[in-house]
């Protein structure tokens, strides 16, 4: 690793660890952002819940399949949420006249929104998430072999990065109009509605447009098919399905350069 | 410190696209049908220079400009046209190695860690500019003495008055030690006292430590303790670049000498340069006569050389009447353009 690439991390490191002591100082807040984190996931816990008690499947999946998908989708988002999700708030840092002082710093803007705050919240997402993805482990059939686990993790990373690349468009997007941070929240809707079921079991319209418009498909629910066997009847052909985890890395790097471009023609706040 | 902290601004120009918003429902509806864009040139072919060591006073009214060049000259807005380099560089297509030559302070937002307290955001920076420790605490002792600054450095930023967060966001900009300063409004809303640490502070690191300043104010007395040359702009064009002398010959020609002479039958009349405005009974009253007319002091001499009074009061225009006049001076000439 380079010394620049240590230098770089060292100051994130330490920025991080000041902002996670400046969060603690609250402690009432800070208890109550892990809690809201945490409640802020019901709507999967109630699903899997549900899921377990009263179905023994969906789409031809077995239940156990099934928990696999809302496992991986919310331990992509709570890491997500962690490492690069303050994207999301992209629309209030551009009002407070934040990206302009991002800007005057020698430092890449995409970095300093990152480290803008520490996102307690993040805590409460990760606990259920990994509530979770132990539950469905522990129910699941399959054979964990050190290439399946290896490509559970692979599918975790690739789904925090084709949601970060998700939102990266639409911070992108609200750096030339500020408004449409309206659209990061019919984002965070959508993924939280239908990240957590086996997507053939909407109708095919609904399921391509998830699929190819928004790839909210690549999440979780094909590296979730492609973990299970489930080859038949998933929307798109085996071999892509299986590049997942790849589609995110790709996405992502594409998303940060859009990220590039609307940086270079921004146009501030207050003239 | 770099040497070369000179800015050069050669044709710089922004333009921005906006949408015009028509009147009432139906017109807003037909906006969004049918969108009528406009270019605001916000600023417009400005030139002007900046020697190193120098402080200059970028002024003009609300709305002229001023912010938009500085952002241009910051790296924060790339120019649609023109080019500016600071320190030698081009802001906006070396944002970070720009950034490490200037030092900006907005008045109305701070460049501080919101919930940290402010030796912490120092700390960040310092590590952030990759300045060596031991540089750092002496500059940081140095501050301290100027804006006594460790009497809250231990507070929360979201905690500090707007004049202690001035004074951090000062400091915080000038630790890395940067040959150029931008300073956007910084005492805008400030109470006299602390008002006048700032100006010191200034004063100090332009004569003592050769920094070259560019300051956007509204405060008249500020640019009188502070600067030598004042860029003027308006409508985003620049209208006068000069030395106060100068612009106070130009415009500050608006000082009336009031008499009280001796005898009140005394025939009065106006003198070379200088016109009679007023005279009732023993009162008088005098006023420049065109662009020829003397200064008030050798106005004066004429007045008591010629007339015999028994009192005399001087009104002298200040800088805030002579940028008035100033900025009336642009607006005719933007209207007859």
């Amino acid at each position: 690793m380079s010394q620049k690439t240590m230098k770089s991390l060292r100051i994130v490191w330490r920025i991080t660890l000041l902002n996670i002591r400046a969060s603690m100082e609250y402690r009432t807040e800070f208890l109550l952002m892990i809690a809201i984190g945490a409640i802020w996931q019901v709507s999967v816990i109630v699903f899997a819940t549900v899921l377990l008690a009263r179905f023994t499947g969906m789409g031809g999946w077995d239940s156990s399949d099934v928990l696999l998908i809302p496992a991986i989708r919310m331990l992509a988002h709570g890491l997500f949420v962690l490492l690069l999700g303050r994207m999301h708030f992209i629309g209030r840092q551009i009002q407070e006249g934040k990206i302009d002082v991002y800007l005057l710093r020698p430092m890449p803007v995409h970095r300093q929104v990152q480290l803008a705050f520490f996102p307690t919240n993040a805590i409460g997402d990760l606990l259920v998430a990994a509530g979770l993805m132990v539950g469905a482990l522990s129910r699941s059939d399959l054979d964990w072999t050190t290439g399946r686990v290896s490509y559970l993790v692979a599918a975790i990373i690739g789904g925090m990065l084709l949601e970060a690349a998700l939102f990266t468009v639409v911070a992108s997007a609200c750096l030339r109009f500020p408004a449409a941070d309206y659209w990061s929240r019919w984002l965070e809707e959508l993924l939280g509605t239908f990240g957590s079921y086996p997507l053939n079991v909407l109708p095919r319209a609904v399921g391509g447009f998830l699929t190819y418009a928004l790839p909210l498909a690549f999440v979780a629910y094909l590296p979730t098919a492609v973990l299970t066997g489930h080859d038949q009847d998933i929307g798109v052909p085996y071999w892509l399905a299986a590049a997942s985890p790849l589609l995110g890395i790709a996405g992502y790097l594409a998303a940060r350069l859009v990220w590039r471009w609307s940086l270079k023609h921004y146009t501030g706040v207050n003239g | 410190m770099h040497l070369n902290g000179n800015i050069e601004v050669r044709g710089l120009s922004r333009t921005f696209h906006t949408t015009v918003r028509r009147p009432g429902f139906a017109g807003a509806l037909r906006s969004l049908v049918n969108p009528q864009k406009v270019a605001k040139h916000a600023v417009c072919d400005v030139s002007f220079s900046v020697a190193a060591g120098e402080l200059l006073a970028l002024l003009g009214p609300n709305g002229a400009g001023k912010s938009t060049t500085i952002k241009m000259l910051t790296g924060i807005l790339t120019p649609t046209a023109g080019e500016a380099r600071v320190a030698g560089v081009v802001p906006y297509e070396e944002r970070e190695r720009n950034a490490r030559n200037i030092g900006t302070v907005f008045g109305q937002r701070t460049q501080l860690w919101w919930d940290l307290p402010v030796r912490e955001s120092f700390a960040i920076l310092r590590d952030i500019y990759e300045v060596p420790k031991a540089e750092h605490a002496a500059r940081l002792k140095e501050f301290d003495e100027l804006l006594d600054l460790s009497s809250f450095w231990d507070t929360r930023v979201r905690h500090l008055s707007l004049g202690q967060r001035v004074r951090s966001d000062l400091a915080a900009a000038l630790l890395h030690d940067p040959p150029v300063v931008f300073l956007d409004e910084p005492t805008i809303g400030m109470d006299v006292v602390v008002k006048e640490q700032v100006r010191e502070f200034l004063r100090h690191q332009v004569e003592e430590r050769g920094r070259t300043v560019l300051l956007t104010t509204h405060d008249m007395t500020e640019v009188e303790r502070l600067a030598e040359r004042v860029v003027l702009i308006n409508h985003g064009r620049l209208v006068l670049d000069g030395t106060l002398d100068e612009i106070r010959r130009k415009f500050g020609s608006t000082w009336q000498v009031r008499v009280t002479l001796a005898d009140p039958h005394t025939e009065v009349g106006s003198l070379p340069g200088i016109a009679l405005l007023r005279h009732e009974g023993p009162q008088a009253v005098f006023g420049p006569d065109g662009p020829d007319a003397p200064t008030v002091h050798q106005a004066l001499k004429q007045v008591i050389e010629r007339y015999e009074v028994t009192d005399l009061a001087l009104d002298e225009a200040d800088l805030e009447d002579v940028m008035r006049a100033a900025y009336v001076h642009a607006e005719s000439i933007a209207e007859g353009a």
